[in-house]
């Protein structure tokens, strides 16, 4: 395949990474590295280096959309934003060290937890509104629960935020694979805060896709300097990503919450079995 | 004399004015953090496409890696295509860097100080990670 081609293809795959990843709350990294390892033929590290980019542009060009449009929660991204740049610090340091099938083997437990976590009830009405009871201490404190406007029913639902501290510890563990494997970490982020923290879908994947930029950020600029990333892949990328995000955060804000979830739960599931597929036949599973 | 009913309505407009100055609040620091991830990817857009303007201009090669920023400025004086497409990915990846810094700043003048702490480790996780470019 000759240099043009592959990087038209690349940025056809970039445009799809962001679609899917602005409707999910991801970073579209979990696409973008498969079909670069295995499409266009390049090495892991390059692989990832140019998906972090990917990443970033996902997350700001749709996070700046859910930001305006109030499906954001800022202070919880803020919070577990300490977490997740503290673990990609690591991960990003970790990684260069590590030999590729760590690095494949790795990836492929962190999707089947995920899918396997991910892939139950779907989200009621119920599960949207404000629950009574005690609030979480520390939620109190730094005042995380908040309020979303949900397009889909023109409603205005107001959520709690529960177990701060797991969901800071998940948050971390989510920044270590995103340095480690030039992924976002939304399919980590996304569940934890949605099942584990009980905050509503449509807010968690606009506070995922908010929070994956800036760990992103903090990866990408160590693979940079190492001399990584390829500014051609890097530019069709964001070029394709960019455009991406502007159909996925529009179809994302008019979904249903339920049908996010029920994609998200899809995603995961697909992903996993991919992974298992590839691991038993060949032994590498991208 | 104020009656009851007209005391009534000054309170509900003092409680108005309140409400609009919190959300208007809000509204500011969505809009700033708005506009600087747009902003950021849309210059992050505009310079790779003026980095492959350039590259069909001159009929270079496609570039194969990155410039180290100490040597990007000589490259962009010079206009050549790599140090253009080096900066558009430079641009990109510093926008989330920009939207945490000009973050600490709003919640400084806030004086939310739980915020403005949280969101200044942030930022030295992120100074951190970038030093290494240096």
């Amino acid at each position: 395949m000759d240099l043009l081609t592959a990087l038209v293809l690349l940025a056809v795959a970039a445009f799809l990474a962001g679609v899917a990843g602005s409707y999910l709350g991801i970073g579209g990294g979990v696409f973008l590295i498969p079909f670069m390892t295995l499409a266009l033929g390049l090495s892991i590290k390059i692989a990832i280096a140019t998906s972090l980019i990917g990443v970033i542009a996902t997350s700001s060009g749709a996070a700046s959309v859910y930001v305006r449009d109030h499906l954001t929660n800022l202070r919880l991204a803020m919070f577990l934003e300490v977490a997740s740049t503290l673990g990609a610090i690591l991960g990003a340091f970790f990684g260069l060290l590590v030999p590729e099938f760590y690095l494949y083997i790795t990836f492929g437990l962190v999707v089947l937890y995920a899918a396997a976590t991910m892939a139950r009830v779907r989200e009621t009405a119920r599960q949207r509104a404000y629950r009574t009871g005690e609030e979480s201490p520390l939620s109190k404190r730094l005042g995380l629960s908040s309020v979303y406007f949900d397009q889909e029913d023109q409603g205005v639902y107001r959520y709690r935020v529960e177990r701060p501290v797991a969901g800071f510890g998940v948050s971390a563990v989510a920044g270590v694979f995103s340095g480690l494997l030039g992924i976002g970490g939304g399919f980590i982020k996304v569940p934890a805060m949605n099942m584990l923290m009980r905050v509503p879908m449509k807010a968690a994947v606009a506070t995922s896709n908010f929070m994956i930029g800036v760990t992103a950020a903090a990866s990408a600029s160590i693979y940079y300097s190492e001399g990584l990333v390829n500014p051609s892949y890097g530019a069709m990328v964001i070029i394709g990503v960019f455009t991406g995000t502007y159909l996925g955060s529009h179809l994302m804000e008019k979904a249903k919450a339920s049908n996010v979830r029920f994609a998200f739960a899809l995603f995961l599931a697909g992903l996993g079995l991919a992974m298992i597929v590839r691991l038993a036949f060949t032994g590498v599973p991208l | 004399m104020i009656g009851a009913r007209s005391g009534l309505r000054l309170v509900q407009d003092r409680i108005a004015t309140l409400r609009r100055a919190v959300v208007t609040e809000v509204e500011d620091r969505n809009r700033l953090i708005y506009h600087v991830l747009r902003g950021g990817v849309v210059i992050s857009v505009g310079v790779l496409l003026f980095g492959f303007v350039l590259l069909a201009a001159t009929g270079g090669e496609v570039p194969d890696h990155s410039i180290a920023p100490r040597s990007l400025i000589g490259q962009l004086s010079r206009f050549s295509p790599d140090g253009y497409l080096s900066l558009g990915v430079l641009v990109l990846i510093f926008t989330p860097v920009v939207r945490v810094f000009l973050s600490v700043l709003s919640f400084i003048d806030e004086r939310d100080s739980k915020y403005a702490l949280m969101t200044a480790i942030v930022l030295v996780n992120l100074i951190t990670s970038l030093l290494v470019l240096a």
